[in-house]
């Protein structure tokens, strides 16, 4: 009897429950995943917060996922529904998650013009993946020239003045060398690559390693390295460091990560890369990441997902992002902002991004880098020809590629 | 008797579950009767609305004059891209203010997105010339009825989308219960007619087999009957339907006057998911009885198959009951029932965890499953041995360089073989030196502290090991790291550890060592103190020095502890995966591989799944060659 008496008290609680719910109007809880830390976070937190207080009936939760095992946990989660409801990430995993479905939602359809515009329109192009967009861009990182202003007072402008200038600077016996980059590090060496007009993909996903652009680029890299004689022996990223903060290389090719270990002592500037004399002077063109802001197929709120996306890529949002983040936002309206065109390094990022190209974002990218890695060890520990060591480069992401496509 | 039971239980189960079978195979025939009826009327229209433009009044006038002549309950609409636009529709819910044309509201984004997707894989398929994704789309509507969706390409690109709903299909015929009854009752009542004359039990297990297979063989040639006489009706329906669709399409662009230049095309209109035509049906509208008799064909030796396994399964039981099989399995189960049922839940958890994996991987090895095409059956993508070949024929290991340096190819199997070789060994000697050294220092009489000592030794063993793992790669950081530090301290350059294959082993090394020694220690320290005073005592007594004790005295009675230890230690390390993947990542660019990493890198950063489950199958095989082996030779030694 009291079984029974109890059973009907949780019933009633129980249809009460399920009569509170709509009329209560609990405001929606979305979960953002991200995977700053430091400054980014606090700035990402802060802009987050704005958004809540605005609006009344979403609640966004952000999540801070450590990068290491960032990108797997997404694949791992996001497709069985036990992901968030949106997440930032670079383009680089982009294809491949939408090749494998039901992780990225297609946004193509809530973005009107004004909103397309709101970007820098390549960064928009690395959120696009068979010309369906997928994501709002939201920062970039490029790699630009970054020089010391003690040893280099105006920057070159061209590949020819580089060379004349980093000449005069360079003296292998003391150590100094007039330019430093990771020359052998395949996505450092894309700058050159895309500048020739060459390419890993043609239309279609065709590897194009080995193009005659490619190889004309590679033997410029040579040139540099052997016949010019101002890069230094083995470039790791160590070294560079060391090299930039002891003032023994002028130049380096770097992108904003290279900024927070530079020395306090050291007074550097930036400037964009070159343009090269080689190529008919057009503009040496590095690959850029873009972070984007993406909406999981299977979130239950995508509506209000996006809002969150829209309102962290806007302008107001970008200026908090850039100015206290250190980022550099894909939206282009902030760049106007005066506080914004008086900050040095968001303006020469800027200024890069112009001639950027986006790194790929097809799955095939992956099949790329062990290949084109060895080339590039290949060419510099003179095993082969440039010529010869990208053919089999290309021979091995074609067959990779292939591998993916056979039916 | 217990062959009649056993004939009924085998023919019962078989005739049902092909019942089942037919049951199912029949709605897909009705399905696709009216998927392809439909597609038909779909991509005329499709055609119509390309030749108009793709938007504009005069689609809207080809939809409504399609409509007309649409079975009740249909529906057709028409979606552009620019503009998100619902050009035209039909659907009973757009109406009045949500009559079209219209920009598609929030609620229909799946809509827009279906059309997108169909755009990008006619895209894709033209760019890889595969035919890779489909083009159309057929799915199930709630009221029965199917929703077809068809792209709309307007001067070689996709710029919009037309669907058409159907009204709810009539339900597909179900086979009859008479036959299933039949086939089973007569073979039935002939093997009991036969049981009366016959009275030795193996000339009645014939009958049986006999009877079954006569049972078996009637229902199939029943239910094959059917299915034929169904696809060909189909294919008289879509051939009607085709020259009904063709005659109206000409009306329709006679009425609107659209261009008539190309002519129509009514043999595409007939198409798989890919838009290829299939070629059952003539473009004039007849059944082309070739075509048609090879598909018959194929759909005869398919279900053939499956009907031959189902008899392959029933005569497996019926053997098994006839035989007196099951009888004595039932016998063994009830004697030993508490020990079937403690084992029952472990034998289920290995099933689940443990043998459908593995049995899974092994089948994956044979395929060429990989990202694009993971919604395939596993027939559609067998390639046999062609992974197994790739990897162990693949004997590029190292080339010669201009100045005669050796290049290593570091994505070749035997050196990453070589490798892993090479690092078990490093690795397992290390640990069973330094354990064996400490569990020496250890066991000295009367060391003060030793609690303290062991505790402290054992630590690095007691942490997770990927926690271990991260701190290291950290320490051996070309900047921060501790060890950099340490060399910057004594004057020396901070090394790029990460950079070097040497450098970056040595790394994985010292990390591994850390974690590996305390295990060797504990275990030698074990074996240590039981090994009595008094023999060394005795050897004392007879003069023999400190390492003669060592080597006859200590390593034999340390033997039997070792031994395992040392074997189970090359296991764990030959597929210690979480030093290596957290620690160098492989790097410089795959020389510190090993043989599990390398197969994780395969699988989930170049998404070739089946080429993984071969590596890992390769690898399966050298671990279980070792055990054979080292089981022979411990063997052996325990012998001796």
């Amino acid at each position: 009897m009291k079984n029974l008496r109890l059973m009907i008290a949780a019933m009633a609680l129980c249809a009460l429950g399920l009569l509170s719910t709509p009329a209560s109007a609990q405001p929606k809880e979305l979960v953002l995943w991200h995977g700053y830390r430091a400054e980014e976070k606090a700035a990402l937190e802060k802009v987050l917060k704005q958004f809540n207080d605005a609006n009344k009936g979403i609640v966004v939760k952000p999540l801070a996922v450590p990068y290491d095992a960032y990108a797997d946990k997404i694949s791992a989660t996001v497709p069985r529904g036990k992901g968030p409801d949106l997440f930032i990430f670079a383009q680089d995993r982009l294809g491949g998650w939408i090749e494998a479905g039901n992780t990225v939602e297609p946004i193509d359809f809530y973005l009107d013009d004004a909103v397309r515009k709101r970007f820098i329109p390549t960064t928009m192009e690395a959120m696009t993946y068979r010309g369906t967009v997928y994501g709002l861009p939201l920062n970039y990182k490029v790699v630009t020239l970054i020089y010391n202003k003690k040893l280099v007072p105006v920057p070159p402008k061209t590949s020819g003045e580089l060379v004349t200038m980093a000449k005069k600077l360079t003296d292998k016996k003391a150590g100094r060398f007039g330019l430093a980059y990771s020359y052998g590090d395949f996505y450092y060496h894309s700058a050159l690559m895309n500048g020739f007009g060459g390419g890993v993909f043609g239309p279609g996903t065709t590897p194009t390693l080995n193009s005659p652009q490619n190889v004309k680029s590679v033997e410029l890299m040579m040139k540099w390295a052997e016949k010019d004689g101002i890069l230094p022996a083995e470039p790791s990223s160590a070294l560079i460091t060391s090299l930039f903060n002891e003032g023994k290389a002028a130049m380096v090719f770097s992108g904003p990560w290279f900024l927070g270990e530079i020395a306090k002592s050291v007074d550097y500037g930036l400037a964009p890369l070159p343009t090269l004399d080689e190529a008919g002077g057009k503009p040496m063109r590095p690959w850029m990441t873009v972070e984007g802001v993406y909406i999981s197929a299977p979130s239950q709120n995508k509506d209000a997902a996006f809002e969150v996306a829209k309102f962290l890529t806007d302008s107001a949002a970008a200026k908090v992002l850039a100015l206290e983040g250190r980022q550099s936002p894909a939206n282009q309206g902030v760049y106007s902002d005066p506080k914004i065109a008086g900050d040095a390094q968001l303006k020469a990022f800027r200024d890069q991004v112009e001639v950027a190209v986006p790194m790929p974002n097809v799955p095939e990218m992956t099949m790329v880098w062990s290949p084109a890695t060895s080339a590039m060890n290949g060419i510099l520990k003179k095993a082969s020809t440039p010529k010869a060591a990208l053919d089999v480069a290309q021979k091995a992401v074609a067959k990779d590629v292939a591998g993916l496509r056979k039916k | 008797m217990r062959v009649l039971v056993g004939l009924s239980l085998a023919l019962g189960l078989s005739l049902v579950l092909a019942q089942g079978l037919l049951a199912k195979a029949l709605e897909t025939v009705a399905t696709e009767r009216a998927d392809r009826q439909a597609f038909v009327s779909l991509r005329a229209l499709e055609d119509l609305v390309q030749r108009a433009g793709g938007k504009g009044d005069s689609v809207r006038a080809v939809v409504s004059a399609w409509q007309q002549q649409l079975p009740a309950g249909s529906a057709v609409r028409v979606i552009a891209f620019s503009g998100i636009q619902l050009e035209a529709s039909t659907f009973p819910e757009d109406k009045d203010d949500r009559a079209a044309p219209r920009r598609l509201s929030r609620e229909e984004k799946p809509l827009y997105d279906r059309g997108q997707r169909l755009r990008a894989a006619v895209e894709t398929n033209r760019e890889e010339g595969t035919a890779r994704k489909l083009e159309v789309e057929a799915e199930a509507l709630p009221n029965g009825g199917r929703l077809l969706s068809a792209p709309v390409e307007v001067d070689g690109s996709v710029v919009g989308l037309v669907e058409l709903a159907t009204p709810p299909l009539k339900a597909p015929l179900v086979p009859s219960k008479g036959a299933l009854a039949m086939w089973l009752l007569l073979p039935l009542a002939l093997c009991a007619g036969a049981s009366f004359v016959v009275r030795k039990q193996g000339l009645l297990v014939i009958a049986s087999v006999v009877a079954l297979v006569a049972g078996v063989g009637g229902y199939a040639s029943y239910s094959l009957g059917m299915l034929d006489a169904q696809v060909r009706e189909t294919q008289t329906l879509v051939a009607g339907q085709l020259r009904a669709m063709s005659e109206r399409a000409q009306a329709v662009m006679a009425e609107r006057q659209l261009a008539a230049e190309p002519a129509l095309q009514p043999g595409n209109w007939d198409a798989d998911q890919f838009r290829r035509p299939l070629g059952l049906v003539t473009p004039a509208g007849a059944v082309n009885e070739a075509a048609v008799a090879a598909r018959v064909a194929e759909l005869r030796s398919g279900a053939s198959r499956a009907l031959g396994g189902l008899g392959a399964l029933a005569l497996a039981v019926l053997l098994f009951i006839g035989m007196g099989g099951l009888a004595r399995t039932v016998e063994t189960v009830v004697e030993h029932r508490t020990a079937y049922a403690y084992i029952a839940p472990a034998m289920v958890g290995m099933v689940v965890l443990v043998f459908f994996p593995f049995f899974y991987g092994i089948t994956l090895s044979f395929t060429d499953s990989n990202l694009y095409n993971t919604g395939q059956s596993i027939t559609d993508i067998w390639v046999g041995l062609r992974n197994y070949v790739e990897i162990l024929g693949d004997f590029s290991i190292a080339k010669r360089a201009q100045d005669g340096s050796i290049v290593f190819n570091y994505l070749n199997f035997y050196y990453t073989l070589f490798f892993t070789v090479v690092w078990t060994v490093t690795n397992v000697t290390i640990g069973v030196t330094v354990g064996l050294v400490l569990a020496l220092i250890l066991n000295v009489q009367g060391l003060a502290l030793r609690p303290v000592y062991r505790v402290l030794l054992i630590l690095p063993w007691a942490m997770p090991n990927y926690i271990t793992a991260l701190i290291w790669k950290g320490m051996f950081h070309q900047q921060f790291g501790v060890v950099n530090h340490v060399i910057r301290m004594f004057g020396g350059q901070g090394l790029a550890w990460y950079d070097t294959p040497v450098s970056s082993f040595l790394t994985v090394l010292a990390t591994n060592g850390w974690l590996s020694f305390p295990f060797m220690m504990v275990v030698s320290l074990g074996a240590l103190t039981s090994i009595p005073a008094e023999l060394y005592e005795a050897a004392r007594v007879d003069g023999a020095s400190r390492w003669q004790q060592f080597t006859a005295i200590t390593l034999p009675a340390l033997k039997p502890a070792l031994v395992p230890a040392i074997i189970l230690s090359v296991v764990w390390t030959f597929n210690q995966f979480n030093v290596i993947f957290l620690v160098t990542e492989g790097e410089p660019s795959n020389s510190t591989e090993i043989l599990v990493t390398q197969a994780y890198k395969y699988a989930f950063q170049r998404y070739r799944y089946g080429y993984a489950a071969a590596y890992s199958t390769v690898i399966f095989g050298i671990l279980l060659l070792y055990s054979v082996v080292q089981n022979r030779v411990s063997r052996a030694t325990e012998a001796a």
